[in-house]
């Protein structure tokens, strides 16, 4: 009977993981939707492209919610580098994963903007363009380099430490808007004079940003699942090799 | 050895616990070894043999515990670290030693390190490898490269007058019975000059010049008397040489040509791929896209990384280096040669005046970006497959610094 409620209540769990990345998927749609149908259009002296201008509805979600994967990914990293912890490496296979899926989302949004808009798809002059663009490839050599390696110490030191590495870019990405702020706009939040937005598209952009964060964490729960049960596998074949 | 301090040992591993894989293969181990001790580790596979051997010799990050060599901290569970202040003999199961080098050159290299040099004649005569002093490691068969890095491991014992550590893994792998005979002799007559001798192996033979067996049950002490005296002609010590590291990456890149192989490709390819697709007379002086032209090629060639590191790689030879802790062969020499000639000769194809003060910003600036690169390979070396790592992944990530190195050189008219 307990063993019976362990194993509906991983199922409840699991589940849950997989309605929150649904739902998170809807809220996504839902944004598009509104940025495509509802947003109000943008005054074309403002800019050279006024209709590219609804990609920042999911531009801007989108790096968010990178933001919210790198951030696992550096507690992840910390938790296994300075702890040994089990748990900390699955948040940083879960961060790196899905930094990686959301940072493309950006990354590839951005550079349709940017071309419609400045005429180049990247900047390589933009320090923050760049610092996350290398936050990407960053998650793009974990991902790729955990999966060519057999898992253990030595695999998850090394790729802790460059995620560690990587996590000082993020500071420095918000910062290096303010400093060296050459084509891309300033921070949407937090970003002072000039840089808030009202009404409509106040209101599009937060929905935007709560679809991007409910898909984001029903994406590392799914993650941190996968990582888990590759594990429990590891172990059964591990115990099955000494029969 | 119970009953010594730290001090009096000349290794002491205390409380040791190492990790390899998913597996934590030595668990709170403590060891204490003194002079004129020859422990012999014949347990079975996977016990923990060569992770004893590496994490003496300091190769391998411990998750707790310390190492101590002659009383001074080696390494502990923080990393933190030491260079030896006594040189040891070390041997790798997987030999440690580079395939483009010459026999003679590896052993100099353990002599150097080890703090002097002699005449090694006598001994490769000894291991009938005198005839192949001169010849390339990779030129060997597989038992002669490892004589050459078992007689790396033994030669600071020859060499040094105080009590040496030396560490053996696997050393009579693949060697023929005559040279294990010398060997085991060998060995005895370290311990007769009151060196510490370390061997992992399953040959029973060395049982005969062992001063104590280790194995998962823990240590039995066996032959503690005195062995009848050996004797060897005494060596003429002579002064050893310095900048180690230095010094073979030069030889090595003169030999092997890697740097203008791998760099120097890259580069000239950049260059005449960007020579036929611009035409530089077109291009405004003083703009961001005419020194980025001139500098690209020096750039791309500093983003293929350091050769040196792929032939390191070979039969563990980062690894060997990485435990003496005296540096790790470079090619920023050759790499500073090639920015330089990179971008004089952009400048000339572009039919520009030279710009010298251009010209040593793209030697550094290959030198700096193959640096970084290497710094990323390095750090990936300790994976279970560190080639298959992709490190190259991040070197967009430079993009970013040349960019703006770029912006500096418009905006100061160096062009």
């Amino acid at each position: 009977m307990i063993q019976r409620e362990t194993t509906v209540g991983r199922t409840m769990s699991k589940r849950g993981a997989e309605g929150i990345l649904l739902l998170g998927f809807f809220g996504i749609g839902l944004t598009l939707g509104l940025a495509f149908l509802k947003a109000p259009s943008v005054s074309i002296n403002a800019f050279e492209s006024p209709d590219a201008q609804r990609i920042f509805y999911w531009h801007v979600p989108a790096a968010w919610a990178a933001f919210i994967a790198f951030g696992f990914l550096f507690v992840g990293s910390a938790m296994w580098f300075f702890k040994r912890s089990n748990l900390g490496w699955r948040m940083h296979v879960a961060g790196a994963e899905a930094g990686l899926a959301t940072g493309l989302m950006t990354v590839w949004s951005g550079m349709v903007w940017g071309a419609a808009e400045w005429g180049v798809p990247w900047d390589w002059t933009d320090v923050r363009l760049n610092t996350f663009g290398l936050l990407t490839f960053l998650a793009l050599f974990l991902v790729l380099g955990r999966q060519s390696q057999p898992d253990g110490v030595e695999t998850r030191d090394t790729f802790s430490t460059f995620g560690l590495y990587g996590f000082v870019l993020v500071p420095v990405t918000y910062v290096a808007t303010r400093l060296w702020q050459i084509r891309h706009p300033g921070p949407v939040v937090g970003g002072g004079d000039g840089g808030s937005l009202a009404g409509e598209m106040a209101v599009i952009l937060l929905i935007g940003a709560i679809s991007f964060t409910i898909f984001i964490i029903g994406h590392i729960l799914m993650s941190m699942r996968i990582t888990s049960l590759e594990q429990r596998l590891e172990r059964i074949q591990k115990s099955m090799d000494k029969v | 050895m119970l009953g010594q301090t730290m001090t009096d040992a000349l290794l002491n591993l205390n409380s040791v616990t190492v990790r390899r894989g998913m597996k934590t293969v030595l668990s709170q181990l403590n060891l204490q070894v003194s002079s004129g001790q020859v422990i012999l580790f014949n347990g079975t596979n996977g016990e923990g043999k060569s992770t004893i051997i590496e994490a003496a010799a300091g190769l391998i990050p411990l998750e707790a515990g310390s190492v101590h060599h002659h009383g001074e901290l080696l390494i502990d569970e923080s990393g933190k670290g030491a260079k030896p202040v006594h040189p040891f003999g070390l041997t790798l199961q997987a030999d440690g030693c580079m395939g483009h080098q010459r026999i003679e050159e590896h052993l100099v290299n353990t002599m150097d390190i080890a703090g002097s040099r002699v005449e090694m004649d006598s001994i490769l005569e000894r291991y009938n490898l005198k005839h192949r002093k001169h010849d390339l490691i990779a030129q060997l068969s597989g038992g002669q490269r490892r004589k050459v890095a078992m007689i790396a491991g033994i030669l600071p014992g020859f060499i040094s007058k105080e009590p040496r550590l030396i560490f053996l893994d696997e050393p009579d792998s693949g060697l023929d019975e005559a040279s294990r005979i010398s060997l085991i002799e060998d060995i005895r007559y370290l311990r007769q000059k009151g060196h510490a001798v370390l061997i992992a192996s399953h040959n029973k033979e060395f049982e005969d010049c062992a001063t104590d067996l280790y194995n998962i049950e823990g240590m039995v002490e066996i032959n503690q008397e005195p062995t009848t005296e050996i004797v060897r002609n005494d060596v003429t010590n002579l002064p050893p040489k310095g900048w180690i590291a230095l010094r073979n990456g030069v030889v090595s890149n003169n030999r092997t040509l890697s740097t203008l192989a791998y760099n120097g490709i890259a580069g000239f390819l950049t260059l005449g791929i960007l020579l036929a697709l611009v035409d530089p007379t077109k291009l405004d002086t003083g703009t961001i896209q005419k020194s980025g032209l001139i500098l690209s090629s020096a750039f791309a060639a500093g983003l293929v990384g350091d050769s040196m590191v792929q032939m390191l790689h070979e039969h563990r030879s980062l690894a060997w280096w990485k435990a003496h802790k005296q540096g790790i062969p470079s090619s920023y020499i050759h790499g500073a040669i090639l920015g330089f000639a990179l971008t004089l000769l952009t400048q000339l194809a572009m039919d520009l005046t030279i710009s010298w003060e251009l010209t040593i910003i793209g030697s550094l600036l290959t030198t700096l970006t193959m640096f970084i690169v290497r710094m990323f390979d390095l750090t990936s070396a300790r994976l279970a497959r560190p080639r298959a790592a992709f490190t190259r992944i991040l070197t967009p990530t430079l993009i970013l610094p040349f960019a703006l190195l770029v912006q500096w050189i418009t905006d100061s008219n160096l062009i």
